[in-house]
């Protein structure tokens, strides 16, 4: 079957109930989405389905065939970062890091929907990423921090 | 005999190398060597003392040692720190290099970070053990790290003086370069590297004043963050080796069980599926993918033997400490004054019981590793805490010796104590060594939770005693715990004696270390935290009876600080009330033999307004504990929704001596309170039928964004040496929890998870 991911279309070979997460890590070799929970609990493993943020470890690959994902490594970079990703930077938001990918599309799924987030719309749209090391005061600055910064650019 | 009398002479090589550390601390020369590198660049070894809960052997007997961390300066100036200690969140490797970056002049952001792979080039018959753990890098680091990087630049600075053939005192280091101030030449430090190599090594390198300090209490950016940021740093479930296939375990649903039979003839059939067997933790399913493993997983049937523990449930438990409690009185660990004298003397006593239950660690990234076992040796990549302890696990089920095997490290994506054990390293190899594959192994968050080692379930009591006035004269506390040692010592006490027979390693635990020698010190995990109570009281007995009913336990984020301070901080407040006096009053007074507790106590109720008033409905407790040699106190607001707890605010103060990145201490005390706050309200595995009841985040609850109280921190100003900051944010959060309920409703939670 073909699979988009951050604009490049593979032609993959799984068993189609196979979740998306482990071809997007295994076989895609992107390894930024994290496996965390596998019943869509935790967040880790969230990606862009069509610009909106999903659970990969619970989508099967046979159900995004031909349609647009977007992983960790497809919203910007150490040149051009996300201004998600700048704001993390200077705001020092990661500690272990390895929710953060996670945070980051959940985050950016939804400045893209709503680029002036209250702390509701926040907490609505981030309660379903856990972070155990517990940077949440940090990930609700950094969204805000890239709000303004985008607004006044 | 022979073997007792081997682990004795160890002993007491050791306790005579531990002397020589202490008597020849202040010579430092003996701590550092310089040599040239291939390259024409300079090296200097570095020695860090070991994990301070552990005796560091890493010098010998006649007095050589062996680095564990290395300072490399190349011929094109890059800085190169190598050291063997693991970053899991913390912000260790940040922290040291920030001290290095101090002393040595240049930014920290200039300095590459590289951690050391544990192997036989490494490999010392002296060493101690590698681990990171117990909040100590920093603290047990700290002068040595800056004494290395001074002396490197003064070599630097004696380089600069013959190659500019002026006076040293013209010279001037600083961002990397060696100026010379009257010529205004300048030279970079790798151009200065190998003649530097040549120069003796400072004895007694000067050190920079806290006035001095460029980075120190000032760098606040993160080293480590741009990985985690654009999904680019590699975990140990991320590790990919050419040719490697998936495993996944099936372990028995009871503690201890055994398998019984087996038959894997459906799982068989599943594509790509490799081999099914049985190995010493339950069947491993093996297949080319992870989740042709996972799918096959479901098809093998599985009789299970259940063994001892399947009628255990935690209701059996805690009436099993509880009778513990009143047949086995157990050791005195501090007597002060006569209790039994205060309670006939007493015109009043007030007698309760606590207990908190088992907790998992959930670490975001599930235990996994990779592992490569051949004919001769073995490589290991793997998130761990303890490299060490994992060529033990990889030698105890293979024919390896720990010297033949090679521990890659990799990033962790969280600790908090669970990756000190090292049964997901031990499985991985012995799939390994039975397929002769390259085996990733990747554990579900259900086998996570239901196979973690725990923080242990305790059960404690308190008996304290009032005179006529009604002011307090007793205080009593009866813990029931078991020893987290218990458990430790089987991977522990062979990597401390890696020269042992491995036929050696079931019994080097309980020989070896019940010696008390200087391999391991007391096991005070139970009653840390209980036995420093701090308040001054005439009559004051703690009490530990040992009982362990088989649920395999381990050290999780403050360890015994953890759940006594819950106990001894609720326990105080109860007398507060008991004796009418405001909380923070109360503690005030009992604190005269302990100023720094006291400071720091009234500095949180100052920045809390402790005693101000509050919006209707809002309520606070308070309360102030020392762990890993830092004190911290915190005010807590909170507020009853429909009988739920809805804590709104934490105000934290904390001494933890010098700091050396100011935003690093925050986040970590931040990261605590979440992390106590999850524990305090939702956390709570328990037992039953043998079988662990929670499985996945929908059972074993974590905090989450939208639970998140204002939390804020106050660092107290010092200058004294750096004390430990991952873990003391964590102890006194479930208290002033608890007290603030109190507060609110009038009702004491004597036991954790807090439900009303």
């Amino acid at each position: 079957m073909d699979i988009t991911v951050n604009g490049d279309t593979r032609v993959v070979e799984f068993e189609p109930d196979t979740p998306l997460l482990w071809v997007i890590r295994d076989e895609l070799n992107l390894k930024g989405t994290k496996f965390g929970c596998g019943k869509g609990l935790c967040g880790a493993c969230t990606v862009h389905l069509n610009g909106v943020a999903i659970r990969s470890c619970v989508t099967p690959v046979s159900a995004v065939s031909g349609q647009n994902i977007t992983t960790i490594e497809g919203i910007g970079t150490i040149e051009e970062p996300h201004p998600l990703q700048k704001s993390w930077v200077n705001l020092n938001v990661p500690q272990c890091g390895y929710c953060q990918s996670g945070q980051l599309m959940s985050a950016s799924a939804l400045l893209a929907q709503n680029t002036r987030p209250s702390d509701d719309d926040i907490d609505q749209a981030m309660s379903g990423n856990i972070c155990r090391c517990g940077t949440y005061p940090r990930i609700r600055a950094a969204i805000h921090e890239a709000a303004n910064n985008t607004e006044k650019s | 005999m022979k073997q007792l009398t081997i682990l004795r002479r160890a002993n007491q090589a050791g306790n005579i190398m531990i002397k020589q550390i202490i008597e020849t601390g202040t010579s430092r020369r003996q701590f550092l060597k310089a040599s040239v590198t291939a390259g024409g660049g300079f090296s200097l070894g570095v020695l860090l003392p070991g994990c301070a809960t552990f005796a560091d052997k890493s010098i010998s007997e006649n007095g050589d040692w062996r680095a564990n961390a290395w300072l490399e300066i190349t011929a094109d100036s890059n800085i190169i720190f190598t050291l063997d200690r693991v970053e899991m969140g913390q912000g260790t490797s940040t922290g040291l290099t920030t001290l290095l970056a101090e002393e040595l002049d240049v930014p920290p952001k200039d300095i590459r970070v590289k951690f050391a792979p544990v192997d036989s080039a490494y490999r010392n018959p002296d060493y101690g053990l590698q681990m990171t753990g117990g909040s100590n890098s920093i603290s047990s680091s700290w002068g040595q790290i800056r004494n290395a990087g001074a002396s490197a630049r003064e070599m630097l600075l004696l380089a600069a003086s013959q190659v500019f053939k002026g006076p040293l005192s013209q010279c001037q280091a600083r961002d990397g370069k060696v100026t010379n101030l009257v010529s205004g030449k300048t030279l970079m430090y790798g151009e200065l590297a190998a003649i530097a190599a040549l120069q003796t090594v400072p004895s007694n390198p000067k050190l920079k004043s806290p006035s001095e300090f460029r980075y120190i209490g000032k760098q606040n950016k993160r080293l480590d963050i741009e990985g985690k940021v654009f999904g680019t740093t590699e975990y140990g479930i991320d590790t990919e080796v050419p040719g490697m296939v998936y495993a996944v375990v099936s372990r028995s649903p009871v503690i201890g069980g055994k398998v019984k039979q087996f038959d894997a003839r459906d799982a068989l059939q599943i594509k790509g599926v490799i081999d099914v067997f049985e190995m010493h933790s339950g069947v491993a399913v093996v297949a080319e993918r992870y989740w042709q493993a996972r799918k096959a997983q479901l098809l093998v049937n599985i009789e299970w033997d259940e063994g001892d523990l399947a009628e255990l449930s935690s209701e059996k438990m805690f009436s099993v400490f509880k009778q513990k409690a009143e047949d086995d009185e157990g050791d005195s660990v501090r007597n002060e004054g006569d209790f039994d004298h205060a309670q006939e003397e007493s015109s009043r006593t007030l007698e309760v019981e606590y207990f908190t239950p088992f907790l998992a660690h959930a670490t975001m990234e599930p235990m996994n590793c990779v592992v490569h076992v051949n004919a001769s040796e073995a490589e290991v990549w793997a998130p761990t805490q303890a490299p060490d302890l994992a060529r033990i696990a990889v030698a105890r089920v293979t024919d390896l010796s720990p010297s033949d095997v090679k521990v890659h490290g990799t990033a962790i994506g969280g600790g908090f104590g669970r990756r000190i054990t090292q049964d997901f390293v031990e499985e991985t190899a012995e799939i390994s060594y039975h397929t002769n594959r390259i085996i990733k192994l990747i554990w579900s968050r259900e086998e996570d939770t239901q196979n973690d080692w725990y923080r242990p379930a305790t059960y404690h009591k308190f008996k304290a005693t009032f005179n006529d006035t009604g002011s307090v004269t007793g205080w009593h506390h009866h813990i029931v715990a078991p020893n987290l040692f218990d458990w430790f010592i089987r991977d522990a006490a062979p990597a401390q004696y890696p020269w042992s027979p491995k036929f050696t390693y079931g019994i080097l635990g309980s020989v070896g270390l019940a010696m008390q020698g200087i391999a391991v010190p007391d096991d005070v995990t139970a009653t840390e935290g209980a036995v420093s109570v701090p308040y001054k009281i005439a009559n004051l007995e703690v009490r530990h009876t040992h009982a362990d009913v088989g649920v395999p336990i381990s050290f999780w984020r403050s360890v015994g600080h953890s759940q006594n301070a819950f106990y001894v901080e609720s326990f105080v407040d109860e007398l507060a009330h008991e004796t009418g006096t405001d909380p923070f009053e109360f503690r005030r007074n009992l604190l005269s033999d302990h100023p720094q507790h006291k400071k720091i106590l009234e500095l949180v109720a100052e920045k809390a307004d402790w005693g101000g008033s509050l919006p209707k409905g809002v309520f606070r407790g308070i309360a102030v504990h020392k762990s890993f040699k830092t004190y911290a106190a915190q005010v807590v607001e909170l507020s009853i929704e429909n009988g739920q707890i809805n804590v709104l605010r934490v105000v934290c103060a904390v001494d933890c001596g010098t700091v050396v990145n100011p935003d690093i201490v925050k986040a970590q005390i931040e990261g605590g309170i979440i992390f106590a706050l999850t524990a305090a309200l939702y956390g709570e595995i328990s037992v039953k039928d043998g079988r662990i009841q929670q499985s996945n985040f929908h059972d074993y609850q974590l905090l989450r964004i939208n639970e998140t109280p204002k939390i804020e921190v106050h660092i107290l100003a010092s200058n004294e040496a750096p004390s430990g900051i991952g873990e003391p944010g964590v102890p006194p959060l479930a208290p002033a929890v608890a007290n603030a309920v109190f507060a609110a409703t009038g009702k004491r939670l004597r036991s954790l998870p807090l439900k009303l």
